[in-house]
């Protein structure tokens, strides 16, 4: 997954519930330097019992902001979808520098 | 022929420490053993000789039974030499002996990371016990450890679903060709396979009472296990204010008491820790569960002193009570039988005058 156009990864979720696993392993996607590479990572853990559906919001370097729903989306699909947006600004940012 | 050369003549194909961990039945295993075998055809040459090597004499040879297995290396599921077996196998048995595991999601922490995080959690458990005290023990046992999180959920269904004692008992040859009874039922044998198998493929969903049903959402991603070998809230708490700080009732160690705790790399490691939740005494609890357990002050011992407490206060209160209706009865009685005896006494006083 590319990291590097990301600028905030916020997630809410009940680990209890089978539902947060995208958001769980989009967390451990994320490389081990993310936060002192100017990523805010924040994470709220809900109580067991809530049924509120898991949350991952993604904000990028360009303003760019994406709302996933982790109830339907597997991890893979959401990388997909991340990685879509990163791959263009990758592009633009080659461009610039070249 | 000793049975130091027999000897030689098992295959070695597993490592001593998981021969130790089988639970084959004590009395079987020792009748596998070659000990218990006679002496085969008395051998000519008195030179030592070994089994594995080219036999010295063609009539001295050993042959063991065809179907002959080893006490060592008892029949398998899954095969027992390799390093995925070997954790299972440790896996349940930390999960047989310890109470209390907290599970935490790790994301992408570097090697210094958890030597930090480590080296923290071991100070705030120091601290928490004091010196030479059984606390102590209890703190020098407690460990954070990354688990394999496919295996680690295996070991929860075994650990679960399979009850070693209900398993039948098989036919083994021993080394001299009797047919003796085994038990084979430690974690990697068949048994507890299909024990696992049948539970995991079977239609309907498993029952929401059963631990595992409960904890297998959590068996996602990668998984860090911190296990105390006894329930201890005071420990507990301890590794809860470094590991999952929640300030009023857990807070972060202060910067003047463990500056090393705001060292920037454990801080980056910490934040990386994620407290999803835990199994205390087979029962399942998520963060809140873990911390009400964290804050019974004064551990077990506290608890079981109010509760002797409330049973005694109870009991006082009954025995007043029961008191009270006997001595009401009693009272009763009395004043009656004072009464009664007055006006016995009256007529007969009256008719000792009238004698008189």
């Amino acid at each position: 997954m590319i990291t590097r156009f990301i600028t905030d990864v916020t997630t809410r979720f009940n680990p209890f519930s089978p539902q947060a696993r995208s958001a769980r392993l989009f967390l451990s996607f994320l490389p081990p330097n993310a936060r002192l590479s100017g990523v805010n990572i924040t994470t709220q853990l809900l109580p067991r019992h809530s049924a509120d559906p898991p949350t991952l919001y993604v904000k990028f370097k360009d303003g760019k902001e994406m709302n996933i729903d982790c109830t339907k989306t597997n991890i893979k699909s959401i990388v997909e979808e991340v990685d879509r947006h990163s791959r263009m600004l990758q592009k633009n940012a080659d461009l610039a520098d070249g | 022929m000793s049975s130091r050369s027999l000897r030689c003549a098992l295959p070695r194909n597993l490592v001593a420490p998981a021969v130790s961990g089988t639970r084959i039945a004590r009395s079987s295993a020792v009748l596998l053993l070659p000990s218990s075998a006679p002496a085969p055809s008395t051998t000519a040459t008195p030179t030592r000789h070994y089994a594995t090597a080219a036999p010295a004499a063609p009539g001295a040879r050993l042959s063991l039974p065809p179907d002959y297995i080893p006490p060592t290396t008892p029949p398998t599921a899954r095969p027992a030499d390799t390093r995925k077996s070997q954790l299972l196998r440790s896996y349940t048995s930390l999960l047989r002996s310890t109470p209390l595991i907290l599970i935490f999601q790790h994301n992408n922490l570097t090697a210094v990371e958890w030597a930090a995080v480590r080296r923290e959690l071991r100070l705030a458990l120091a601290a928490a016990a004091p010196q030479g005290s059984e606390a102590a023990e209890v703190a020098s046992r407690a460990q954070l450890q990354v688990v394999r999180t496919r295996i680690f959920d295996v070991a929860l269904k075994i650990v679960e679903f399979y009850d070693p004692s209900k398993v039948q008992p098989s036919e083994a040859t021993t080394i001299t060709g009797k047919r003796v009874k085994v038990v084979y039922n430690h974690d990697l044998s068949k048994a507890a396979y299909k024990a696992v198998k049948a539970v995991s493929s079977s239609d309907q969903p498993l029952p929401e009472s059963s631990t595992y049903a409960q904890i297998s959402p959590l068996m996602v991603g990668p998984l860090a296990i911190f296990t105390l070998p006894v329930v201890s809230p005071a420990h507990l708490a301890a590794a809860l204010s470094v590991l999952a700080p929640n300030p009023p009732a857990f807070p972060a160690p202060s910067k003047k008491k463990s500056p090393g705790y705001y060292d920037p790399i454990a801080q980056s490691g910490l934040q990386k820790l994620l407290l999803v939740g835990g199994r205390i005494e087979d029962k399942v609890f998520d963060q809140q569960g873990i911390e009400w357990v964290g804050k019974i002050e004064g551990g077990v011992d506290a608890l079981r002193a109010q509760l002797v407490y409330l049973l005694q206060s109870a009991g006082l209160g009954l025995t007043s009570t029961l008191e009270g209706a006997g001595k009401s009865l009693w009272l009763t009685l009395e004043s009656r039988r004072s009464v009664l005896e007055e006006e016995q006494k009256g007529p007969q006083e009256g008719g000792d005058k009238e004698s008189s």
